[in-house]
């Protein structure tokens, strides 16, 4: 563990410091995706104003909010870019060159893109949560915040970014098959933000579907850690959301094994 | 043909200093200061010359082309070609030249070559009749037919630079900007770049400007010789004036059957000269002595060497050139 | 006239580039239309299930609603194809120095810079915009007359230039900071706000998306005119103001920008 660390904090360093050098770039991105928020922010209050009673699925307007801006912030903390890093590499074909380097390219990616998101979500979690919170505390008239639900909340974050990145690794073999990585990555993420709640929360959809988007992977990568946040799972369910979490991390690191293995052979009958 | 005055280039530099605690500081306070890059620089090209114009890292050769080719915008001075001025008119000015990025291609990258050449044409309104000439003449001297229904990025590096200047010429430019036409190309296709570039600058009168790491190609294309370092002009004159300016070193080859010839010729005891103005090298039989020629005449050398040793085979001559420049470059210039 | 000539055939010359280069690579064209319509779909998804839940939007009805959502794709869509090269300035052709090339060449650079790419991706939203309208149309009744459609494919037009003066004048910045493509998409989010009705937001996004980044006069002012027939002096006469004023502009800043263009390397 101690020996892992000494190889991989350099990476986290370049990580943090790669955001450094980029600071204004990052925070004009940052502005900009907040902004969507504030679209969906609206719109929601809209509906809520437009619709008869209090609740709309389960949802009250404060809640609403709520989970708007956790989506986001869950977002930017999942996001990976390794689905981009190992499309790359299938295309120009470096990743023959994986076998021939002594340290894990998953693993130096990883750290990498850990540094960067410790530098970036320093900047972001604290205060977005603490804005939100003030925000529900006027609108609802007394402090909803859990100091718990956080914790909790950034536990599952770290395994939906672990089951994000594994998947991306999985997803970036795709360029194998289709070339044009831009256009594969914006169909992935927009499949994905609908599945994961990140458009409409999964609750809205009808309910058989819905139930099916639970338990699909896309649903622990988003839905999962704000439901945690917000104090929606309790108890045994709590323990069921983060072991399926579990399980799809696992699921998909094992996947990224095999997709690798069988790229190996590809590779060697290609002859690199 | 060619005229540069005073020209200065000043940039602005954002310091960042070293370390996380650095990133952390420039996250909210950058730093920055102003960096001369060009400082008054003048010369002139006249018509149908070849100018090599070279300089260590970082001197601000390449400030100088972009300044030259209407790329940077000056901080004070100008440069003209046939009068024309880039700043003032630049899509005038540009029809005037042809400039070749060695690292860089201006071609369609997924097309094939042919396109481009149609493109191009079309962009620096050439017509149809002496398009059709002018692909004879470049087909002919850069031996574009074998690639030309290519696309770009299969080509060879060797030919996509013929493709390159190919295209950088297309509209009969008076003056061509060579930045590295060689770089990263093997001996044989070097030799070829040579050739088509002497070629067009004898057939045409085509001022050529160069700018190259290869030194060679400075030896064998340039008439004259524009050096700059920290952003000066250092040396402007023919590749002779350099040589004999700063070329005092000579060579003295010779092939001995003695055992031990080093030991045999002291020329430092005998002729009491500095470390620095003799060195002496051997490899087999034969024998390497570089010597400065203001220390000690040639013909005293030669006699002392033939008095000493059995000689079978003896030349003299002068240090090339890329052996000056590189001293040059390590020393500065006084 | 002459000049003007020899833009339509330089534009003429490089989109025909553009399409040979398209048959090379038809595989990827075919994923980068999908993915954008697919883009479009689930957001038009989320309208659908969000008006299962209520009649209507503060007073707007599903179809009016799709309808301007449809008619804010329409000139961003056109701004896309043509003129999506001006994203790359901002995120890597200044900062790695590739600008360069334009320079050299005897043609305007931000009109060769805008000519140079054809982004087929962006029929993706240009279908779904012009299918949303053709949708909605039926379903609402609008009296048509000659102005209102010429009104209309003006404000098309205008509302196009207004897309491309911002991301000129945003692009423009990567001449002084090297790289500005995240500044040109956090100002292009606000276009994300214009696909609603107006009318949902608060005094100040109203006033913001009006006056400061006038994104609301790409989509919703001039759907407003036509769904409504009033007031075209406001709703499309600002559209074509603001579009000439932000072109100005842009062409303005572009201009300063290439005097501070610092190129790359020593």
């Amino acid at each position: 563990m101690k020996r892992a660390f000494r190889i991989y904090f350099p990476f986290i360093n370049a990580g943090m410091q790669e955001t450094a050098t980029y600071r204004v770039n990052w925070i004009f991105y940052i502005l900009g995706s907040v902004l969507g928020c504030f679209v969906s922010y609206f719109i929601w209050h809209a509906v809520f104003l437009s619709g008869e009673g209090e609740t709309m699925n389960g949802f009250t307007l404060p809640q609403m909010i709520v989970y708007i801006f956790l989506i986001f912030l869950t977002s930017t903390m999942i996001g990976s870019d390794a689905a981009w890093a190992v499309g790359e590499e299938v295309r120009d074909g470096s990743i023959a060159m994986r076998l021939i380097k002594p340290v894990s390219y998953n693993a130096t990616f990883l750290f990498q893109e850990l540094g960067n998101k410790l530098l970036t979500e320093m900047f972001l979690v604290v205060p977005l949560i603490a804005g939100l919170e003030i925000v529900r505390t006027i609108l609802v008239g007394s402090l909803q915040f859990s100091v718990v639900n956080l914790l909790i909340y950034l536990c599952s974050c770290v395994l939906a970014y672990l089951i994000n990145f594994f998947f991306n690794i999985c997803f970036g073999f795709i360029a194998f098959v289709i070339k044009y990585l831009w256009g594969a990555n914006m169909m992935k993420n927009c499949i994905v933000g609908f599945l994961s709640g990140a458009i409409i929360p999964l609750s809205f959809l009808p309910e058989t579907l819905g139930r099916i988007f639970m338990i699909l992977p896309f649903a622990s990568l988003n839905y999962t850690p704000v439901m945690i946040y917000m104090g929606v799972y309790q108890g045994a369910e709590l323990l069921y959301f983060l072991g399926l979490q579990v399980f799809w991390a696992l699921f998909f690191w094992g996947l990224s094994k095999l997709l690798w293995v069988i790229s190996v052979k590809r590779l060697s009958v290609q002859g690199g | 043909m060619i005229q540069v005055e005073n020209l200065r280039k000043e940039f602005k530099k954002t310091i960042k200093e070293p370390g996380l605690k650095g990133s952390f500081k420039s996250l909210f306070k950058p730093k920055t200061e102003r960096v001369v890059a060009v400082d008054d620089i003048s010369f002139e090209v006249p018509k149908g010359e070849i100018l090599g114009f070279i300089g260590p890292n970082g001197a601000g050769k390449s400030t100088v082309i972009k300044m030259l080719t209407g790329i940077l915008t000056p901080t004070s001075g100008r440069c003209t070609i046939n009068g024309k001025n880039p700043t003032v008119n630049r899509k005038s000015y540009v029809k005037e030249i042809g400039v070749v990025f060695g690292q860089r291609t201006q071609l369609w990258w997924d097309l094939p070559l042919r396109e481009t050449y149609g493109v191009l044409k079309e962009i620096y309104e050439v017509d149809e009749k002496s398009y059709r000439e002018r692909m004879a003449f470049l087909n002919e001297t850069l031996d574009l037919e074998s690639f030309i229904s290519s696309p770009v990025r299969t080509l060879s590096l060797g030919q996509r630079m013929r493709a390159d200047i190919a295209a950088s010429l297309l509209h009969s430019p008076k003056v061509l900007f060579l930045d590295e036409p060689t770089i990263g190309l093997d001996v044989v296709v070097k030799d070829n770049i040579r050739r088509a570039i002497e070629q067009i600058n004898r057939q045409e009168q085509t001022t050529v400007i160069l700018t190259t790491h290869d030194l060679a190609d400075i030896e064998l294309l340039a008439d004259r010789i524009v050096m700059i370092d920290k952003g000066k002009n250092v040396f402007d004159g023919s590749v002779g004036e350099l040589k004999t300016r700063y070329g005092q070193m000579r060579e003295l080859n010779f092939v001995t059957d003695s055992t031990d010839p080093e030991s045999a010729l002291s020329y430092r005891e005998h002729f009491s000269l500095d470390s620095e103005d003799v060195s002496v090298k051997r490899e087999g039989s034969s024998v390497k002595v570089r010597f400065n020629s203001e220390a000690v005449a040639v013909s005293d050398i030669l006699a002392y060497t033939l008095a000493t040793v059995r000689v079978n085979d003896i030349s003299v001559k002068d240090a090339d050139i890329e052996e000056i420049i590189r001293r040059l470059y390590k020393q500065g210039v006084d | 006239m002459k000049q003007i000539k020899r833009l339509f055939r330089i534009h003429r010359i490089f989109v025909a580039q553009e399409l040979k280069r398209m048959m090379e690579y038809k595989g990827d064209f075919i994923v980068g239309v999908i993915g954008f319509l697919m883009v479009q779909c689930s957001n038009l998804l989320f309208l659908w299930i969000i008006f299962n839940n209520i009649p209507s939007l503060m007073g707007w009805s599903l179809n009016e609603v799709v309808f301007i959502y449809g008619f804010s794709l329409i000139p961003k869509g056109i701004d896309h194809l043509f003129f999506d090269n001006l994203w790359a300035i901002g995120h890597f052709t200044v900062r790695k120095g590739d600008f360069d090339k334009y320079l050299t060449r005897p043609v305007n650079t931000l009109v060769h810079v805008m000519f140079e790419k054809l982004q087929i991706d962006a029929l993706g939203e240009l279908v779904m915009g012009i299918a949303l309208v053709c949708v909605s149309l039926p379903q609402l009744s609008i009296e048509w007359s000659v102005l209102k459609v010429l009104l209309g494919i003006a404000a098309i037009l205008f509302a196009t230039f207004i897309f491309t003066g911002i991301k000129t004048i945003t692009a423009a910045v990567a001449f002084w900071s090297k790289r500005s493509g995240n500044i040109i998409y956090m100002v292009y989010m606000f276009n994300d706000f214009a696909k609603y009705p107006v009318t949902i937001y608060n005094e100040f996004v109203k006033n913001l998306i009006t006056y400061v980044i006038p994104f609301a006069f790409t989509a919703y002012y001039p759907a407003l005119y036509l769904l409504t027939g009033e007031n075209p002096l406001y709703n499309v006469g600002m559209t074509v103001l603001l579009s000439a004023a932000l072109m100005s502009l842009g062409v303005f800043v572009w201009n300063r920008g290439i005097r501070a263009y610092e190129s790359a390397g020593s």
